[in-house]
């Protein structure tokens, strides 16, 4: 599920790199990339973190029609808070990109509510110390992200398009169906298929 | 506690996505604070959230401060402990300052939540043993999280930690739980007619 990617030499040399035909492949692995920065403050495992995270935040967010400039910051702030609660970070409730994605989520309704002393963000902070689930009564935070994504790649490309705009910033049901010129009746349902598509994929393993 | 009444699906994506207006998450969250299967449920719309970080396509960043710039702003944290709540209130009300209660009737009293960044008025409802609530009819939403106790109208029971998600147009009286009276977290949008001699009174204090 991860992605294997090239990093630079230095990069290469914290996450692990191992030799294949004579090139360097690298296996991406954020969570140990994590646990160095959590475990020692290691400045290189950050620096490959955020090489390969803060595009995506910032791509992610503009996809969402944020402004380069706001999903710039946001993209910034976000490797900020994952280089200081790096400890923090568990793996059984969440896998690494999901973790990150949530936090850039709440900088960005901190960053784009700052005006009206939005204390939302820390609504989700709280319902995120909750204690992981038992653990044999659920799946870890991994195995969770795994069947998602797996079953992400079984929607229709137009569930797939209503599940992402309704899932960035600032769209409603109501503009999602303007941006695509669908009738709002059928963004709900759409997206109700897609959502159902995904709780039926995760239910059986409950 | 065995709850039988969750958000919508398009209620809890909406709060996932960071999308609801203030005063609606905050009551949403205490449901879910109390809910183990909507709290999983929040994960997993959580992770489509994650996979979609990992598909998008990057955006390089501008050449701003280097990662090694940013990490110098500030040092790693460890696990802090986490501060203590109201005792019998939900953990997501930390933020958010409480009104001292106010009697507004016989056996009936309420407290404001203090949702400065909410469209929604939010309020606490504590209600004696066997009382009809204010019979109301709204234009907006009226949702509501049982925190103790119960109530009762058409569409069913409400007991602790079940999620009560009212749309416009509904016209209903909650008759609360003749043994265990009831207290409740709500959040409105829109405007409410308040009926009868209760809902006169309640009228001028939930600044409608």
């Amino acid at each position: 599920m991860v992605p294997a990617l090239a990093l630079t030499v230095d990069g290469m040399r914290k996450a692990g790199a191992v030799a294949q035909g004579g090139r360097f492949i690298v296996l991406f692995d954020p969570n140990s990339l994590i646990a160095a920065i959590a475990r020692s403050g290691d400045r290189a495992a950050f620096a490959a973190l955020f090489d390969h995270f803060a595009p995506r935040v910032k791509g992610l967010l503009m996809r969402g029609g944020t402004s380069a400039e706001l999903a710039e910051e946001v993209a910034q702030e976000t490797l900020l808070a994952v280089w200081r609660k790096a400890a923090l970070f568990d793996p059984a409730k969440a896998s690494a990109s999901t973790w990150i994605a949530t936090i850039a989520r709440n900088l960005r309704i901190d960053i784009a509510r700052r005006e009206t002393r939005s204390r939302l963000s820390q609504i989700y902070e709280i319902l995120d110390e909750e204690a992981p689930e038992q653990p044999d009564a659920t799946l870890s935070g991994a195995e969770r992200d795994a069947r998602v994504r797996a079953a992400m790649t079984q929607l229709s490309v137009d569930q797939y398009r209503v599940v992402e705009l309704a899932f960035l910033e600032g769209f409603s049901h109501q503009d999602v169906a303007d941006r695509l010129a669908i009738p709002l009746g059928t963004v709900k349902s759409r997206l109700r298929l897609a959502l159902s598509h995904l709780r039926s994929r995760l239910e059986d393993l409950r | 506690m065995s709850i039988v009444h969750r958000p919508s699906e398009e209620t809890l994506a909406a709060f996932a996505a960071g999308q609801l207006d203030e005063g609606l998450a905050v009551v949403v969250a205490c449901h879910i604070e109390a809910d183990r299967e909507s709290r999983q449920r929040l994960r997993e719309l959580e992770a489509v959230q994650g996979a979609l970080l990992d598909t998008v396509e990057p955006i390089a960043m501008a050449s701003g401060p280097s990662p090694a710039a940013t990490a110098a702003r500030a040092d790693p944290v460890s696990a802090a402990a986490a501060p203590i709540s109201e005792a019998g209130m939900p953990k997501v009300l930390r933020p958010y300052g409480l009104g001292p209660w106010r009697p507004i009737g016989i056996r009936i009293a309420m407290r404001r939540v203090e949702v400065a960044g909410a469209t929604a008025r939010v309020f606490m409802l504590r209600a004696g043993p066997g009382i009809a609530l204010p019979h109301h009819k709204h234009t907006g939403f009226e949702w509501t999280t049982i925190l103790a106790g119960a109530y009762e109208h058409e569409y069913g029971r409400y007991a602790a930690g079940d999620f009560d998600e009212a749309c416009t147009e509904h016209d209903h009286t909650p008759r609360v739980d003749p043994v265990e009276g009831c207290t409740c977290i709500v959040a409105m949008t829109g405007s409410v007619q308040l009926q009868g001699w209760l809902g006169r009174l309640l009228q001028p204090l939930v600044r409608f």
